[in-house]
């Protein structure tokens, strides 16, 4: 089956953004974070919430029913509402459902948000699978991508501090965004301070907090209707979801997942590596920003870490890394995640970043993966 | 009181010691940990599949050492390897000793862990380097 191509035929934009900061769990409720980046997103869009025909709420730790108790405190206007779970592409599936409902007429105007709090552990249903592993639980994530962070840096012959580079770069974007859980400037002594698990230290691992993001995601028809800036609605040109399929034994699956679905987004938007001028990455650990780089073609095998060092993925690089911070620096509250990510590639491209804008910036990309395994990957563009 | 593996189903206490896997009549792919459930390659139920027993001895791929478990044990610092057993499957384990480095010969070892509720003591697979 020839698959309609949905996102060209029928546009979709993202018209407005909205965020709550990331912040250590506090005694905020879900709902006042989730309203607080709604409201935000409905003002930067100039729309009332009456607008909105759809809503779709990236959560993974919340437990079931979140929307409604939430949205309906900005007038319970009866539209559908719906969770979407998907580990920590939570998010990223929301605006996925949302950019599908738009771009398949159902809707003109559809907000995603993400919204999460910790609530000690992650629930995770692979655990309860009835499949079990030599290891006996000795190892959690943190040890998973050390160990791959092992067998990158022997293969390529890169060092720790290499590594811990991602680190500081991500750190320093971070500092400079009022929405990052971490806003502190690193230096490399810093980030290889506390050890971790193999050579990851605390400074190159996410921090898990609270947050919430949102974004509304619009037609043409509703850009025209509801009188939309349209100098500040960026085009979704890609949409793609993978889960991992049988790879080789021995091979990276959290690499050549990501490899697969930046190939299809990148083939959708009929746009290559190297049209990139952003790139928020999953950098849940320091060592899968270089994995990633690789795999979404960014840079030749075993080249990323150079790469860093060289600058070329800072900010006024050829491609801007993580320019929020990312997970290392921004955070990772799951359900929000995704969402901020498209946040910050929307603030790029409309060059309203500050002080961390990547100049001329017309193309992004978000690229999140989960537990699952799963990877989500939107490509936008400045129409 | 008892002396059993951990998951009774993926080790075998004999000497040396054996890792139990399956392996998928229809596509013959060789697999551990053994699937309950049905085989990722071909779609075959579980009920196709025939044990398939693996030598506990392979090449380490990856290894890193652990500083902070949520755990009390295993006891930190513990070291954890990828190890490429030369049956084919590649497994995660606990590695023994400091002289283990990517590109290392390892071989699995019985040790007697941790005691349960009723006493019963729980035996896991560790890996040591072979010299
Ligand atoms: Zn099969």
């Amino acid at each position: 089956m020839n698959a309609p191509k949905l996102l060209s035929d029928r546009p979709v934009f993202v018209v407005g953004i909205g965020l709550h900061r990331y912040q250590r769990r506090s005694d905020a409720t879900y709902v006042s974070l989730g309203l607080t980046a709604v409201r935000e997103a409905l003002v930067d869009a100039g729309l009332e919430w009456t607008d909105v025909e759809a809503a779709y709420t990236g959560t993974a730790l919340l437990g079931m029913g979140a929307s409604r108790i939430m949205l309906s405190r900005l007038g319970a206007t009866g539209i559908p509402m719906t969770q979407v779970e998907n580990a920590s592409a939570s998010g990223s599936s929301a605006i996925a459902q949302a950019c599908l409902e738009v771009a398949s007429g159902r809707s003109d105007v559809v907000v995603a948000l993400g919204v999460d709090k910790p609530r000690g552990g992650l629930g995770a249903a692979p655990g309860e699978a009835g499949i079990n592993n030599l290891e006996g639980g000795s190892v959690v994530p943190f040890t998973h991508f050390a160990l791959l962070a092992s067998e990158y840096m022997n293969l390529h012959e890169v060092s720790d501090e290499q590594v811990a580079k991602v680190a500081v770069k991500n750190h320093r974007n971070g500092s400079q965004n009022p929405f990052a859980q971490r806003q502190k400037v690193r230096t490399l002594e810093e980030i290889l301070t506390e050890p971790i698990s193999g050579s990851l230290t605390r400074l190159q691992c996410c921090p898990v907090g609270e947050g919430a993001a949102a974004v509304i995601i619009a037609s043409e028809d509703g850009i025209n209707r509801l009188q939309i800036d349209r100098s500040r609605a960026m085009q979704v040109v890609a949409s793609a979801t993978k889960t991992e399929g049988l790879y080789g034994e021995g091979v990276g699956i959290d690499a050549a997942l990501t490899a697969e679905t930046g190939a299809a987004a990148f083939e959708e938007a009929s746009l290559g590596p190297s049209d990139l001028d952003v790139l928020e990455v999953h950098d849940a650990f320091a060592i899968e920003e270089l994995l990633y780089a690789e795999a979404l073609g960014l840079c030749q095998p075993g080249e990323a870490a150079s790469r860093i060092e060289s600058g070329d993925f800072d900010i006024g690089g050829s491609c801007a890394f993580s320019p929020s911070g990312g997970l290392l620096a921004m955070g990772h509250p799951i359900g929000p995640t995704g969402v901020g990510q498209v946040a910050e590639v929307v603030r790029q491209l409309r060059g309203e970043a500050g002080t961390r804008q990547q100049s001329d910036a017309r193309v992004g990309m978000a690229h999140m993966v989960g537990i699952g395994a799963v990877c989500v990957v939107h490509i936008l563009r400045k129409p | 009181m008892t002396t059993e593996p951990r998951h009774p189903h993926l080790l075998k206490m004999t000497d040396p010691p054996t890792i139990v896997g399956h392996r998928c009549v229809t596509c013959e792919r060789v697999a551990f940990p053994p699937d309950p459930y049905g085989c990722e390659k071909c779609g075959s139920p579980a009920s196709t599949f025939e044990q398939w027993d693996l030598e506990a001895r392979g090449s380490v791929q990856a290894v890193a050492t652990v500083h902070r478990h949520h755990r009390s044990t295993p006891v930190t610092p513990f070291t954890v390897g990828v190890i490429g057993l030369v049956g084919g499957p590649v497994v995660k384990a606990i590695v023994e000793g400091d002289s283990v480095v990517v590109g290392s010969t390892v071989e699995g070892f019985l040790t007697p862990g941790e005691q349960d509720d009723d006493g019963n003591v729980i035996v896991d697979l560790h890996f040591r380097v072979v010299q």
